[in-house]
């Protein structure tokens, strides 16, 4: 190997572990916020108030019918545009691209993830969600105790599938300037002149965290269903 | 509503029924259930005190899987009342004009005091034997953990389990599932308890372990209603014995009556089918 790109390559280690550690902040942080997102959805999708209902159909509906990137630049460049927002207290927040990633990945998420759920939550065996009401279990306490903790292990791998999805999304935040790991392979193979050593770093970061994700989800379904090994 | 659906020992006029309650575990009177344009129940009324064992027998369709369901609002009566423990169940009617219950909390309280196993046993699969028996106790009633889990660990023993706790639902046999379902019922203490077919999901062979376990409950003075149609379970088990034909009660009396000497031309049929 010849050794200038090696040694190009090493001075721009540190800002590749820093790339991937921002990714790895703007996928959990969504991921975490876009599932309490989804759960809650779920449940007013399948509310028996129907404008309740509709209004979480809507939204979910808009943001899987709408690119990721659009979304993006809909809430960057987008509510800037507004005076109202320019001068909201939110206004610190949505002027840095940090957090618009955020918000549109948690969106963007939040409405895949509550699809996910709510086909979770209907694969709850009525039986089961009647054994319980006949105990005296009702509202928050069945969903909680009985519903839910099936829903998700009746999700888990489609929602694997979905973890790895925004893994890859998250690529698009360095459209906005974010020098997350795909940034900061765009800026090194601009001063370097070597994009396929660069990208094949970086494919190769986000392989393995894939690959960590893989084997994570699998390891939590072992774990949630020990009758089923 | 005809006049000879208040008769022979267990149904009484109504105003007898309400006004003299203190031994009375379930009272139901006039209960009609429909879905859609069927009308599953038209009119029936059952009293059973305290210690009795009533078991329901009738072929499928006959509504008796669907008057113990209406007993604990697992479906809702279209009209009729249902009283637990001398409290009547509180009904309204929605927007719509159907009848929902007028007092959810009432419906879960009454329930806590409704024991149900079901013909599919509807364990929790998600919990251990164990934990499916604590879990009502804890989480409905308010009991300590520890205390539970001693209770739980008793009843387990009771029906012969002891040595599965921490299995999970789906390691086990019907029977043993069923046998885990009535610990789990029996655990919330019940006044009454109500078994929805409890053999019937069952391989022949693992039925009787389940009927001993019953039996057993029978025997130490346990309230129940019994959807069955093992007649020689029935027969010997139960205090009265209830024939439903086409959402009706078409005969009752105590075992012996309706076994030995029915009065109704149907519940004959029907019984010898089953001979």
């Amino acid at each position: 190997m010849n050794s200038p790109l090696l040694s190009a390559l090493m001075a721009a280690l540190p800002q590749f572990v820093s790339g991937t550690w921002l990714t790895v902040q703007l996928v959990a942080l969504s991921l975490l916020l876009g599932l309490v997102l989804a759960t809650l959805v779920a449940v007013l999708r399948l509310s028996h108030l129907t404008p309740v209902s509709w209004a979480a159909r809507g939204y979910i509906h808009v943001f899987r019918s709408t690119p990721l990137l659009v979304q993006i630049f809909l809430i960057y460049y987008g509510l800037g545009q507004f005076d109202a927002v320019r001068q909201s207290v939110l206004w610190p927040l949505l002027r840095e691209p940090y957090w618009c990633a955020i918000i549109a990945f948690t969106l963007n998420t939040g409405a895949y993830t509550a699809e996910i759920m709510r086909g979770g939550i209907e694969a709850v065996p009525h039986g089961q969600v009647e054994a319980a009401r006949a105990c005296g279990m009702n509202g928050a306490l069945l969903f909680r105790r009985i519903i839910l903790p099936q829903a998700f292990r009746q999700a888990l791998p489609a929602y694997g599938n979905e973890i790895i999805l925004m893994l890859q999304g998250s690529a698009l935040a360095s459209i906005i300037t974010l020098m997350e790991l795909t940034g900061v392979a765009k800026a090194i193979a601009a001063r370097t002149f070597q994009p396929i050593e660069v990208f094949c770093l970086a494919g190769a970061v986000y392989l393995g965290m894939s690959f960590v994700i893989t084997r994570g989800v699998h390891l939590a379904e072992r774990r949630l269903n020990p009758a089923r090994k | 509503m005809g006049p000879d659906e208040f008769r022979g020992p267990m149904t009484q006029s109504p105003a007898v029924a309400v006004d003299d309650q203190a031994n009375t575990a379930i009272l139901v009177r006039d209960l009609h259930k429909r879905f859609g344009e069927t009308e599953v129940l038209k009119g029936v009324s059952l009293t059973a005190r305290d210690g009795d064992v009533i078991s329901l027998i009738g072929s499928s369709g006959s509504g008796k899987s669907t008057l113990l369901r209406c007993i604990n609002l697992l479906e809702t009566p279209d009209e009729g009342q249902v009283w637990v423990n001398g409290e009547l169940i509180r009904m309204g009617r929605d927007r719509r004009g159907q009848a929902v219950p007028a007092d959810r909390r009432q419906v879960d309280r009454i329930r806590q005091r409704l024991g149900m196993v079901f013909q599919g046993f509807n364990l929790w699969t998600h919990m251990t034997v164990l934990e499916n028996v604590i879990e009502a106790p804890v989480h409905v009633l308010g009991v300590p953990r520890p205390e539970a889990v001693d209770r739980a660990k008793a009843l387990l023993d009771k029906v012969g389990l002891s040595q599965r706790q921490d299995y999970y639902p789906s390691q086990l046999s019907g029977g043993q599932q069923q046998r885990a379902a009535i610990a789990r019922m029996m655990a919330m203490q019940p006044r009454v308890m109500l078994f929805d077919e409890p053999t019937s999901a069952l391989d022949p062979e693992l039925v009787g372990e389940v009927l001993r376990v019953i039996r057993q409950l029978a025997d130490e003075g346990a309230t129940m209603l019994i959807v069955t149609h093992e007649m020689a379970f029935a027969r010997d088990v139960s205090s009265h014995v209830l024939f439903l034909h086409q959402g009706r009660v078409e005969e009752e009396g105590t075992p012996d009556e309706v076994f030995g000497n029915p009065r109704s031309e149907r519940c004959r049929q029907f019984l010898a089918r089953r001979a």
